[in-house]
């Protein structure tokens, strides 16, 4: 799936990056457009978990999203993203199509000083596209 | 209340630590005898150099030879080196066991028992005393064998589970009662109870326990709780946690807790009526511990939440510190969180620099076919949180010492109140469950 995403992101003008650590962490995808930095926890299943994994990345993330593989997108999950301001990325299992759900808000709540560390340490990462 | 301030140690990476935030900072420091009997040099000179001569205890550790071998063997299934010179000081039956079998309560003959405790104790009485005497520090100071002493010697002991304790329990008090009647001219003698939270938990163990070791003559008794965490635990197992250490010490003996939090802090303050008259904790935390040890997982930067009385990872640190607007200045931060020797220098004045905490380096890790980017604590973010830990922890012995009840209680108040929105009903209940245990006649 995350090769898939990837190529995904790529075509939405983002450049990647793969497992980028965050605060004792490791975000799946970290994808870059301009300076906006936009993190993405991918799960086949169990979105709570990637929910979860979110919270961190909000001291850090312009934006955050969640990236699913399911035949249909529960409305649980879409409540508890758009609470949160998370976006919602869909693969379809039947098609292998990528598609947003939602997009994510800008999170107004990075904090720099952890941000800039984050960025220091992305520049230690290859992109993946 | 007395509340002394124990720390165990670790390794010697840590023994500078025994004397931070300043010497004298520790009532003293407890030793596992398997460091004892494999670097004695090194442990000599650590009290020596290192501790202000402060006093220790030697844990026997006789219950490592009652386990599966695996636990005291290294990778390559040999008996790890310390065990093995444990057990050659110790002799039968443990000597011929070590690494091979476990050893069985049948294998303590009662006319073995006076001989072994007599090893066991002696081992205490002169391993470090003998050492330290003849060190190169000891030139200057001219400390006797007798001058160095451990605070208590303590008996041999083996762990107690709760479907385990009737076959241990004889043996382990046999070996108490031989302890105190062999004990040296002016020394004290001290009994180990090492515990699972079944044995806690159990209406007929506990009783029992309390009951067999009521009529030893011992000079006190350590406490261990096999990996009791107070901030899991439920109200039942601090409870009776509480009133086993209440039954202990009202004679007046000592009881000292090997591995304890604040709750063990309060317990052993007015609010717990002096149930501990002291307890102990590591450098590295050390808060609890299980009796046979498990690995560690990978290291990452915690930092100690002084509302909480609880270490917390350095990224939920940050982001409860953020929701209070508790980073908003540094004076707000020293106000409500931690104003800290280490506290102070580290913010030096700017919210910001509490990045320094969580300061992580990424490294290649193999995992299973491949490698993965994973963050590390960087030793410099160690150090800090490390040295916050230990500020934190000078703090909350000297408030048990020096609060009454009701400031004690309002502190557990204000940390509920404070934080309970933030990190919800289960990143609180702790200290309501601390607070309705020690408040319960």
């Amino acid at each position: 799936m995350v090769s898939k995403l990837i190529e995904f992101l790529s075509l939405e003008g983002y450049r990647v990056r793969q497992e980028v650590p965050n605060m004792g962490q490791s975000a799946d995808l970290v994808a870059t457009r301009g300076r906006w930095v936009t993190f993405v926890e991918a799960k086949l299943k169990d979105w709570k978990r990637a929910i979860q994994q979110c919270r961190p990345h909000e001291q850090v993330a312009d934006f955050i999203c969640v990236a699913v593989a399911s035949v249909n997108v529960s409305d649980s999950l879409v409540r508890e993203a758009q609470d949160r301001g998370y976006g919602i990325i869909h693969r379809n299992r039947n098609t292998g199509a990528f598609s947003w759900v939602t997009r994510p808000a800008l999170n107004g709540n990075v904090w720099r000083p952890q941000r800039r560390r984050l960025r220091r340490a992305m520049r230690e990462i290859g992109y993946a596209r | 209340m007395p509340v002394d301030h124990w720390m165990t140690f670790g390794s010697f990476a840590e023994q500078r630590y025994f004397a931070y935030p300043a010497p004298g900072a520790y009532k003293g420091v407890i030793i596992n005898a398997n460091m004892a009997a494999y670097a004695p040099d090194g442990m000599a000179a650590f009290l020596m150099e290192r501790t202000g001569s402060l006093s220790y205890l030697i844990d026997p550790q006789t219950h490592a030879f009652q386990h599966e071998p695996s636990a005291v063997q290294n990778k390559d299934g040999e008996i790890k080196k310390s065990i093995r010179e444990l057990a050659q000081h110790y002799g039968e039956p443990v000597a011929s066991a070590a690494g091979v079998r476990p050893v069985l309560p049948e294998h303590f003959s009662p006319d073995m028992r006076s001989a072994f405790v007599d090893r066991v104790l002696g081992f205490q009485q002169t391993v470090l005393p003998t050492t330290m005497e003849g060190s190169e520090a000891n030139e200057y100071l001219g400390h006797s064998v007798n001058d160095l002493q451990p605070y208590a010697l303590l008996a041999p002991y083996f762990f107690l589970t709760e479907t385990a304790i009737d076959e241990w329990l004889d043996v382990n008090r046999s070996l108490a009662v031989a302890a105190v009647a062999q004990k040296p001219p002016g020394a004290r003698i001290f009994v180990p109870l090492v515990l699972s939270k079944g044995v806690l938990l159990s209406d007929s163990a506990r009783p029992q326990l309390e009951d067999t070791f009521d009529g030893v003559p011992a000079d006190g008794f350590v406490v261990w709780i096999d990996d009791l965490n107070e901030h899991e635990a439920s109200e039942a197992v601090l409870y009776n946690l509480l009133t086993l250490a209440q039954a202990l010490c009202s004679s007046g003996r000592e009881v000292i807790n090997l591995h304890g939090g604040y709750f063990s802090i309060l317990a052993a303050g007015v609010l717990g009526s002096g149930a501990f008259s002291g307890v102990a904790h590591g450098p590295e935390f050390g808060e609890f511990r299980s009796v046979v040890p498990v690995g560690g997982g990978i290291p990452i930067a915690k930092y100690y939440m002084p509302p909480l009385h609880s270490r917390v990872r350095y990224r939920d640190a940050l982001d409860m510190l953020r929701r209070k607007g508790w980073l908003s200045s540094a004076g707000i931060f020293h106000q409500s969180v931690c104003d800290c020797d280490t506290c102070i220098k580290v913010m030096a004045g700017n919210p910001e620099h509490f990045v320094r905490f969580g300061e992580a380096a990424a490294r290649q890790v193999r995992r299973g076919n491949g490698f993965v980017r994973m963050e590390f604590p960087t030793s410099e973010a160690k150090e800090r949180c490390l040295c916050h830990y230990l500020h934190r922890k000078q703090i909350e012995y000297q408030f048990a010492r020096t609060a009454s009840e009701q400031q004690l209680l309002d502190n557990l108040e204000r940390g509920v109140q404070d934080l309970r929105s933030i990190v919800g009903t289960a990143g609180v209940s702790h200290l309501q469950a601390w607070r309705t245990v020690l408040t319960t006649p």
